[in-house]
């Protein structure tokens, strides 16, 4: 059988000297992952929007508070049910609150509550969920018993008798009701994760390698359980949001004169027939953040997911 | 005198004829040209084999056979005929008379190949019933009668279960059953074993011959498997970056091979028996899609690559019903303008030979 | 599949007292305890510490809780749940009362959002990029974020001031009893509510569930043996997408007993929900122990439902 010997040059030497590597026109330009993130984030317009629109909520409900100071609070009975000004746009309430200030101030607090709560949830979450997925066995099960309990509960339920029973009105009792009833689902979650990429390769070649347990659990498993663990708390964050919303509504959380749009939704619900604008502002704000927060969420969920399928 | 529409030797007929297919990927980072003008031709009753690296067009040229091409990919110009029959002329309903009637497409991952939901039976008597108005007593029984063909024990039983409870192989023969239970003309079988373990891959050729004799049925046999190419095929078509570098009988590409792709993929098998210190392997990758180079798109690995090959190689005769893209001659010499010769006068030279051809 | 079912109700039962422990323990923690408004200056402590007797609050809590949850179960007794502090009702009569509203409420939300969910969700997912589906696919993003008062409340403002089509609030009209058309002439706004955010939900689960089935390899194997699209897509790919979908139905269950606190209370709808949220305030404790008890083993029914609903109508799952 004849065959040429494609490993000898040819005689005429045409290729003597011939580079054997790689050209580099054949190789696809190489992208870093976090690269590739911001680019599939930011082909999600909406998510991009939102971000835009969540960070100049953040600028203005920390910056007018600020500036006020104490006026949300402040009454002035000169003002009772007065229009639109320069100053308040957004009119004045019953007990001459300026409403554009109070409804700033408010959107701080479901912000703060929010954020915190969330962060609360993440933490507790990825700990609980990291030792049990990492561990197994009966460590793996006795957590997950727990999980199961609190989970068996209706979350706002469990909230709502919490916050009843430890302090109506107290910003921080909620924020750890909320804390304590959410870490469950990012435990599972955290746990999920860490169930699947426990026998990965790379996680046997620490072990091998005589990498401690905290350093693996750290290093090398947590970081790629924190793609959904991020998404799942963009998306906790609306509902932190909500629930506050909804215990503030039903006279559970923040109680007035502290604002938070809850409450001033209960109260605009007198207000139906005589003023009715005063059930839209603090409405169209909480829907505003609620949807910023899942755009946001969605976008993050498509950028950081690894298994895009790029048709080519 | 042949052009590039190549013809083997097909005593009985052709049965399918593909003309300069054009099937083109319009993604985000540009124009993927998946298959670019590929011609060729399958006999009646002959086995063609497509061999080629992942990626170099050869399953998108059967997806575009069955016209089962989605966005963002189109099938840009071309002609496909059957028999008589303009595949890209037909419109949709008529194209699904053609598909699993006329042509049947078997696929490489048969687990994810069967729907899970329904029976191994029901999705066979399906393939029936689509094309055939028969009853459903009738169906069943031709069901049962293909599965025991395939060979598959216990075929009224296996009827009724579920692609989850059968073995990989044969879940494949359930989809060779189902492919061939409306008797086609032509099979496509897409990488049919590779994922099969070895043992069960020779039982699956073993029946894909058997078949092929008592059906009389042509078959486009795509691999990136020579074995299998050894075994089944009675022509070749070699692929490379969505363009045909050579075609002829098998016989002559395992023996005679002109092109040096081809020369570096048989020279690549490993043999049992010879020592060696190591695996002979073509250098260099696949050139990527988005950017191809110009001129020869095997030149960057070719140890024969000279100045002209900057400029497109014809697609010519070198012996008779063999077709190979390159420059050399058909002895495997450098053209007459010579291996040393300067770009411009390359170029020149090309130009002529290519009007030549 | 039954030695499926034993095993998982024998492994709900520690989580079963698990709850009723967690909730025992919540109520406990809290300050005060249920005599509180009793302690005004007017009321001698020899008669509180009576009452605290009569209650049997003095007992060591392991006491209190062992007997508490014994009764628990004995659903035959009338007292078996205790009495309302608030109304001296007994607990079980009052929860067995509002539990058909609650059902009647949250049942006819759930047909109506699988009745418009699922089509709506199929077409999203089969039309997919086209304006009809971003335009699904944002209504349903938008409807899955409003929280369910504000819809409640906006759907309220609408439907019964804008429109003055219907009624604001209660079951039934004063000196109507029962009658079908009066009740459902009441439920259309707090199931417009509830139905609303259901289906935004369940209509973006549907299509995600079709989207991942009909790019399946068995699709391509449908339309290469020459089915037509319609075909594919509604026995091939709409079988297996819906699988997922069918376990939700399990996951509704619980809701059919929890009701929706907020929804019923915004349109002081006579359920489970209202019943929470007054029984929370008056420090109602026989109730909340009863009703979370309650809600509770549904939620855990419910899992249990939806795995064997899913055991059934796949066929590679073998129990």
């Amino acid at each position: 059988m004849e065959r040429a010997d494609l490993t000898t040059p040819l005689a005429s030497g045409a290729l003597a000297g011939a580079p054997a590597e790689i050209d580099e026109v054949d190789l696809v330009p190489v992208r870093t992952y976090w690269q590739m993130v911001r680019e599939r984030f930011m082909q999600h317009r909406l998510a991009v929007m939102s971000l835009v629109i969540l960070a100049v909520l953040i600028v203005f409900s920390i910056a007018v508070p600020a500036l006020t100071g104490d006026a949300y609070r402040r009454s002035n009975l000169a003002y009772v049910d007065a229009g639109p000004s320069l100053t308040a746009p957004l009119g004045y309430n019953e007990i001459g609150q300026n409403q554009s200030v109070a409804l700033m101030k408010a959107t701080q607090n479901s912000l703060i509550i929010g954020f915190v709560s969330v962060l609360i949830i993440g933490s507790i979450g990825s700990l609980v969920g990291s030792i049990a997925g990492y561990a197994g066995g009966w460590v793996d099960n006795l957590l997950m018993r727990a999980v199961d309990v609190v989970l068996s509960l209706p979350f706002f339920f469990l909230i709502l008798i919490i916050v009843a029973f430890f302090g109506v009105g107290d910003v921080r009792v909620i924020i750890i009701a909320i804390g304590i009833t959410g870490w469950t689902v990012a435990a599972r979650l955290v746990r999920a994760e860490f169930l699947r990429i426990r026998e990965a390769d790379y996680v046997q070649a620490a072990r091998a390698l005589g990498v401690g347990h905290r350093r693996i659990i750290v290093r090398h498993m947590l970081p790629s359980a924190m793609a959904p663990l991020v998404v799942a708390c963009a998306l906790g964050v609306a509902d932190a949001i909500i629930t506050e919303a909804a215990l503030s509504y039903l006279g559970f959380g923040i109680a007035r004169p502290e604002p938070s749009l809850g409450n001033m939704l209960n109260n605009a619900r007198e207000y139906f027939y005589a003023n009715p604008e005063r059930i839209f502002y603090p409405g169209i704000l909480l829907i505003l953040l609620v949807l910023c927060a899942s755009f946001l969420g969605d976008g993050l969920r498509d950028a950081l997911d690894p298994r895009q399928k790029v048709k080519a | 005198m042949t052009g590039d529409n190549g013809r083997f030797a097909t005593p009985g007929g052709d049965l399918l004829g593909i003309e300069d297919l054009r099937t083109y990927f319009y993604t985000r980072d540009g124009v993927v040209k998946a298959v670019d003008g590929v011609s060729f031709v399958i006999g009646n009753g002959r086995t063609l084999g497509l061999v080629g690296e992942s990626g170099c067009g050869k399953s998108i040229t059967a997806l575009s056979v069955m016209r089962l091409i989605e966005r963002p990919g189109r099938i840009e110009t071309g002609a496909i005929r059957l028999g008589d029959l303009d595949l890209l002329a037909l419109d949709e309903e008529q194209m699904r008379g053609v598909r699993g009637a006329r042509i049947s497409m078997i696929f490489q991952e048969p687990m994810t190949s069967l729907n899970p939901v329904f029976t191994c039976g029901d999705q066979i008597s399906e393939a029936i019933t689509v094309h055939e108005s028969i009853g459903r007593t009738e169906a069943s029984e031709r069901t049962i009668e293909m599965l025991a063909q395939v060979g598959i024990p216990d075929a009224k039983r296996r009827a009724h279960e579920y692609p989850h409870q059968l073995s990989g192989g044969m879940r494949q023969r359930v989809m060779i059953a189902m492919a061939l239970s409306t008797h086609p003309e032509l099979l496509i079988a897409d990488e049919p074993t590779t994922a099969l373990d070895v043992t069960i891959q020779a039982q699956i050729l073993e029946l894909m011959k058997e078949l092929r004799e008592r059906n009389r049925m042509a078959i486009m046999l795509i691999t990136h498997d020579l074995g299998v190419i050894a075994e089944m095929a009675d022509d070749v078509v070699v692929m490379y970056a969505g363009k045909v570098v050579e075609q002829a009988d098998a016989f002559t590409v395992f023996e005679r091979s002109h092109h040096p792709y081809t020369r570096g993929l048989l020279a690549s098998i490993p043999r049992l028996g010879v020592k060696r210190e190591r695996l002979e392997v073509i250098r260099g990758v696949v050139p990527n899609p988005l950017n191809l180079p110009a001129g020869c798109l095997f030149k960057r690995r070719c140890a024969y690559a000279m100045a002209i090959c900057d400029n497109p190689p014809p697609f010519r005769e070198v012996a008779d019903g063999h077709l190979s893209r390159c420059w050399l001659t058909p002895a495997g010499e450098p053209p007459s303008v010579g291996a040393e010769a300067d770009p411009e006068t390359a170029a020149a030279a090309a130009a002529e030979l290519s009007m030549e051809a | 599949m039954t030695t499926y079912v034993m095993r998982r109700i024998i492994q709900a039962i520690p989580i079963v007292f698990g709850i009723s422990i967690l909730i025992f323990l919540i109520v406990q923690l809290a300050p005060g305890d249920p005599t509180d408004r009793f302690r005004t200056p007017r009321v001698r402590p020899e008669t509180i510490a009576n009452l605290i007797r009569l209650y049997g609050l003095d007992r060591p809590l392991p006491e209190q809780y062992f007997s508490w949850i014994t009764a628990f179960f004995q659903v035959w007794r009338v007292e078996c749940w205790g009495y309302s502090l608030k109304t001296g009702e007994p607990v079980r009569d009052m929860i067995f009362g509002r539990l058909p509203n609650t059902a009647l409420l949250m049942g006819t939300a759930e047909i109506v959002t699988i009745l418009f969910a699922i089509p709506i969700g199929i077409v999203a997912a089969v039309k997919q990029y086209s304006l009809l589906d971003k335009v699904i696919s944002v209504f349903a993003t938008i409807g899955y974020a409003i929280p369910s008062f504000i819809l409640g409340i906006y759907v309220m403002y609408f439907g019964g001031v804008v429109l003055g089509w219907f009624p604001l609030f209660g079951m039934q009209s004063l000196g109507k009893s029962g009658e079908p058309l009066d009740i459902a002439w009441h439920l259309v706004l707090p199931v417009t509510s509830l139905a609303i955010q259901s289906i935004a939900g369940w209509a973006r689960y549907v299509r995600t569930s079709m989207l991942e089935t009909m790019h399946q390899d068995y699709v391509r194997t449908a339309r290469a043996k020459g089915l037509a699209g319609s075909r594919v897509i509604g026995k091939h790919a709409l079988r297996n997408a819906l699988l997922p979908v069918v376990t939700l139905l399990g996951l509704a269950l619980p809701s059919l007993v929890a009701g929706a606190v907020i929804t019923e209370s915004i349109f002081s709808y006579p359920g489970i929900g209202s019943l929470t949220i007054n029984s929370v305030t008056a420090n109602d404790f026989p109730v909340i122990y009863a009703v979370g008890m309650l809600v509770g083993i549904f939620v855990i029914l419910g899992n249990l439902l939806a795995d064997v609903l899913y055991g059934l109508v796949d066929p590679r799952i073998k129990y």
